[in-house]
C-alpha cells in the first residue's frame, strides 16, 4: 500500500481542522494543534486499482504575520490549501500562503474553498476565481457541514498522485 | 535459427581487437602492464569490499542475482548428497532425533513455565498485587508484569523515514501489530521537527535531536540516520547494548537501502525485508535471572503431580473393577445361572442381577469356590426353571433320593428309574418328576420300577386304614358349576386332577386288599328353573365330569355317573350346583360288601 503525506494549510478558523473530522481515523487530540502545531490523522482512500494511505498532517494556522512551520512540509506528497468563501479576505490569505509554500517546497497543490453551504462573502467574480484556480492542480467547494465533495477531493487527489508515480 | 558469421564478419572483428590493442599500447605503453598486474593483485579485496551490497543492488535491480545462483547452488547440493549421502545420514541422524528432543523439551518446557506463570499469576499473592497495582497504574496486567519481570524488554521497533515522517517497518514483541503505529511515527517525526525547531542549533551547526523521551512505563530511543529515525520502545533500563544495537543495523540498513531510502515515494514494501534486522534490537532482559534460571516451577510440577498420582489411583482402581467385574462375569457360564447386569464400581461394590434355578449353585457360594472376595454385593435374583442337562440331573436326583429304594441311572438325557417303591409312593414321585420336566413319554423310563408287595397279615389292618382314609378324602372333594351351566371350569379341574391321582392311589391299596372299586359320580342342581330341566342338567353336569376323568386315565368301566336334579334342602338348595363322589368297594377276600356313606 502506497502512503503520502499531506498537508492541510490555511489560515485560522478556515475549517482545516472540521473538513477532515469526520472522515479519518485519529488518536490524537486536537490540542496538539496549539502546542507543537500539527495534529496527524490518517485516511485510507479506496481506489479501483489500489489503496493510498494518506497521512493528513493538519498544520496550525497561519497568518499574514506568523510564519508556518516549514519543516511540516518536508517529505509532502501535496498540500491542501483551505480558504473560507464566508470571509472576504480569506483567499487572498490563502494565496499569500499558497506562494510562500511553493517557493520552498514545489508539489502537487488543491484549493478547497471552504464552508459552501454558508453563503458567498467576498467579491470575486466567477473569472477571478477561476483564474485563482489555475493556480492549483485541483480545486473543491468543499463543506465540512454537509460533507460536500470531501470524499471527492481526497479520491480525485490520490488518483492525481498514483498517476504521477 | 542463427546464421553462422561470415569469413568477413571474423576479420571485421579481428581488425578491431588489434586496433583496440595498439590504442591501449599508445595511451599507457608499458604502463599497460603494470596497472594489469596491480590490478590483478588488488581484485579480491576491491570486490570483497562491494560485493554484499553489489549483490543486492543488482538483486533488486533485475533479480537476475537468485537465478544465477539457484542452479549452482541445487547442483552443488545434489553433487553432495549423491557423492556423500553416508556422510550426511551421519549428520543428519544424530540432528533429527536431537531435534525431535529438543522440540519436546521446549513444548513440555513451555507449558509447565506457562501453568505455573499462570497459576503464580492468578493464585499467588503477588500476582493479585501485582493486578492492582497495574489497575491503579491504568496499564495493562501484562504490561505492569512486564516492567516487573524484565530489566528492559524492546516493546516496538519503528523504522520511519526521517523526511516524510512515515512508517517504513515495524516489529512488535508480542507479534501483534497496533494499527495505529503509523501515526504515531508520523507524531513522533512531528514533535522530532518541533523540538530541532524550537531549540537553537548546536555549536557544531547540527540540528538539535531527540534522542530519548521516558515516560511512566517506557522510554523511547530515537536513534537518527540521514534518511531514516529507528524508534525503540523500551520498557525498564535500556542498556547501552541496546543503543549500539540500534546504532549497527541502522548504519546496515542506510548501506543496504540507500537508494531506496533517499528515493522512497510513499511504498513501504521494498522495506519489508528490514523485519529480521529490526527483529535483532527486540532484546530483553529478566530481573534476577540467575535466580529464575534455578527457580523450581513447583507450583506446577505439584499440581501434575497431584494430578499424576489421582490418574494413576484411578487407573489402578478402575483396572481393579474390571478384574473383579471379569471374574464375576464368569458366573454366567454357571448352569441354571443368567446374568443380566453386572456394574463394579472403584469401591469394589458390585451389583449383579441373575435368574437362577433354585437347583443351581448359590452366589455366595460360588464367589467362595472361586475365591473372589466381594466386600459389598447388591444381589437381585430371581428364580427361574432351567432346562441345562446339569441342573436336570441334579433336580431329578434331589427328588428321587427321598426315595431311599429307587435307583436313579441316565441313558443318555433319559431317566431310568429301578428299584422298588411302595403303592402309595408311586404316584408322589411321578407327579414331583413331572412337574420337574419329566414324563413318561418323553425323558422318563419307570417300567423297571416294582411296587413294593405288603405284608397282608402284619399290614392289613394297616392298609385298610389307609384305604379308608384315602376313600375319605375322594369323598370330601365337590366341584362346583356356575348357574344353568355343565361346563367344567378351571377350578373345577384342578379337583379333578386331585380325584384322579387319588382314586389311582386308591386303586393299588385296593389291589393289595383283594378289593373291588368304582367311583360314583353324583350331579345336582339348584332349585332355579324347571324340575325337568333341572334332573336334565345334573345329569348332565355328572355326565361331563365322568368323561373328564376318563380323559385323565381312569378305567371307564369302574365309573357311574348319576344326576340327583335339585336338591330339596331349603338351607343348600339355593347353591347346589355340584357334582359329589362316593367310592364303592367290595371285600372280595371276605365276600364282604361295603359301602361308605357320605
Amino acid at each position: 500500500m502506497i502512503q503520502k503525506k499531506i498537508c492541510l494549510l490555511g489560515t485560522s478558523g478556515v475549517g482545516k481542522t472540521s473538513l477532515i473530522r469526520q472522515y479519518v481515523e485519529g488518536i490524537f487530540d486536537k490540542k496538539y494543534l496549539t502546542t507543537i502545531g500539527v495534529k496527524i490523522d490518517k485516511k485510507l482512500v479506496q481506489l479501483e486499482h489500489q489503496n493510498v494511505q494518506f497521512m493528513l498532517w493538519d498544520i496550525e494556522g497561519a497568518d499574514r504575520y506568523s510564519v508556518f512551520q516549514e519543516r511540516y512540509l518536508r517529505g509532502a506528497a501535496a498540500y491542501i490549501i483551505v480558504v473560507d468563501q464566508s470571509r472576504s479576505p480569506s483567499l487572498i490569505e490563502g494565496m499569500d500562503i499558497h506562494t510562500l509554500v511553493r517557493q520552498v517546497h514545489p508539489c502537487p497543490t488543491v484549493l478547497a474553498i471552504n464552508k459552501s453551504d454558508l453563503e458567498t462573502r467576498w467579491h470575486w467574480n466567477s473569472k477571478e476565481l477561476a483564474d485563482y484556480k489555475e493556480l492549483f492542480d485541483l480545486s473543491f467547494h468543499t463543506s465540512a457541514k454537509t460533507g460536500e465533495q470531501v470524499e471527492l477531493m481526497f479520491t480525485e487527489l490520490a488518483e492525481l498522485l498514483t498517476k504521477e508515480r | 535459427m542463427d546464421k553462422l558469421p561470415s569469413s568477413e564478419a571474423v576479420d571485421a572483428d579481428k581488425q578491431q581487437l588489434q586496433q583496440l590493442q595498439q590504442l591501449r599500447e599508445l595511451l599507457l605503453g608499458k604502463d599497460h602492464q603494470l596497472i594489469a598486474d596491480v590490478l590483478q593483485r588488488h581484485a579480491r579485496g576491491m570486490v570483497g569490499s562491494v560485493l554484499t551490497e553489489a549483490l543486492h543492488d543488482r538483486q533488486k535491480q533485475d533479480g537476475t542475482i537468485d537465478k544465477v545462483l539457484q542452479p549452482i547452488v541445487e547442483s552443488s547440493v545434489e553433487q553432495s548428497v549423491s557423492s556423500h549421502s553416508d556422510r550426511l545420514i551421519g549428520y543428519l541422524y544424530p540432528l533429527v532425533g536431537s531435534l525431535v528432543r529438543k522440540s519436546v523439551r521446549a513444548f513440555l518446557t513451555d507449558f509447565i513455565e506457562k501453568t505455573n506463570q499462570l497459576l503464580e499469576n492468578s493464585l499467588t499473592v503477588k500476582g493479585i498485587k501485582w493486578r492492582i497495582r497495574a489497575k491503579q497504574a491504568g496499564v495493562s496486567f501484562a504490561q505492569y508484569a512486564a516492567s516487573q519481570t524484565f530489566v528492559y524488554r524492546v516493546e516496538h521497533l519503528l523504522l520511519i523515514h526521517r523526511e516524510t515522517g512515515m512508517l517504513l517497518n515495524s516489529v512488535n514483541y508480542n507479534e501483534h501489530n497496533s494499527s495505529n503505529v503509523d501515526v504515531i511515527s508520523s507524531m513522533l517525526s512531528a514533535i522530532n521537527d518541533f523540538v530541532a525547531d524550537s531549540f537553537t542549533r548546536t555549536s557544531d551547526g547540527n540540528e538539535e535531536q531527540l534522542q530519548t523521551i521516558s515516560t511512566d512505563n517506557f522510554t523511547l530511543l530515537i536513534k537518527p540516520g540521514p534518511y531514516a529515525l529507528m524508534v525503540a520502545a523500551v520498557t525498564g533500563n535500556a542498556p547501552q547494548q541496546l543503543n549500539d544495537k540500534m546504532q549497527i543495523i541502522l548504519e546496515n540498513l542506510h548501506r543496504l537501502y540507500d537508494e531506496e531510502l533517499r528515493k522512497y515515494d510513499g511504498d513501504a514494501t521494498v522495506f519489508t525485508n528490514t523485519e529480521s534486522q529490526l527483529r535483532e534490537c527486540l532484546l530483553a532482559e529478566h530481573k534476577d535471572a540467575e535466580q529464575q534460571k534455578k527457580k523450581t516451577p513447583w507450583m506446577a510440577l505439584v499440581l501434575i503431580g497431584l494430578v499424576t498420582v489421582a490418574a494413576c489411583w484411578w487407573g489402578v482402581k478402575w483396572w481393579q473393577s474390571q478384574q473383579l467385574e471379569d471374574a464375576i462375569r464368569e458366573i454366567d457360564q454357571q448352569p441354571g445361572i443368567v446374568l443380566q447386569r453386572l456394574s463394579a464400581n472403584l469401591d469394589q461394590s458390585v451389583s449383579l442381577d441373575i435368574l437362577r434355578d433354585p437347583d443351581a449353585i448359590a452366589v455366595d457360594d460360588w464367589l467362595q469356590q472361586q475365591q473372589i472376595q466381594v466386600p459389598s454385593l447388591n444381589l437381585r435374583e430371581r428364580h427361574y426353571h432351567a432346562l441345562d442337562g446339569v441342573i436336570v440331573q441334579q433336580r431329578a436326583q434331589r427328588i428321587v433320593a427321598d426315595f431311599p429304594d429307587v435307583v436313579l441311572q441316565w441313558q443318555g438325557q433319559q431317566l431310568v428309574l429301578t428299584g422298588n417303591i411302595s403303592a402309595s409312593g408311586k404316584p408322589n414321585l411321578l407327579a414331583r418328576l413331572q412337574s420337574a420336566g419329566f414324563s413318561e413319554s418323553d425323558n422318563l423310563d419307570v417300567q423297571q420300577l416294582g411296587i413294593q408287595k405288603l405284608n397282608l397279615d402284619s399290614n392289613h389292618s394297616v392298609l385298610q386304614q389307609m384305604f379308608k382314609q384315602q376313600v375319605g378324602k375322594v369323598t370330601v372333594i365337590q366341584l362346583d358349576f356356575d348357574v344353568a351351566s355343565d361346563q367344567i371350569n378351571a377350578s373345577a379341574q384342578l379337583l379333578l386332577d386331585d380325584v384322579s391321582l387319588r382314586y389311582q392311589h386308591l386303586k393299588l391299596l385296593a389291589d393289595s386288599l383283594g378289593y373291588q372299586i368304582g367311583l360314583v359320580i353324583i350331579g345336582t342342581s339348584d332349585q332355579s328353573g324347571s324340575r325337568q330341566k333341572n334332573e336334565r342338567l345334573s345329569q348332565s353336569r355328572a355326565s361331563n365330569t365322568e368323561s373328564a376323568l376318563i380323559v385323565l386315565g381312569l378305567n371307564s368301566s369302574e365309573l357311574y355317573s348319576v344326576g340327583l336334579g335339585q336338591i330339596e334342602v331349603n338351607s343348600i338348595s339355593a347353591n347346589a350346583r355340584k357334582v359329589l363322589f362316593n367310592v364303592i368297594y367290595l371285600d372280595n377276600i371276605e365276600s364282604k360288601e361295603g359301602q361308605e356313606p357320605q
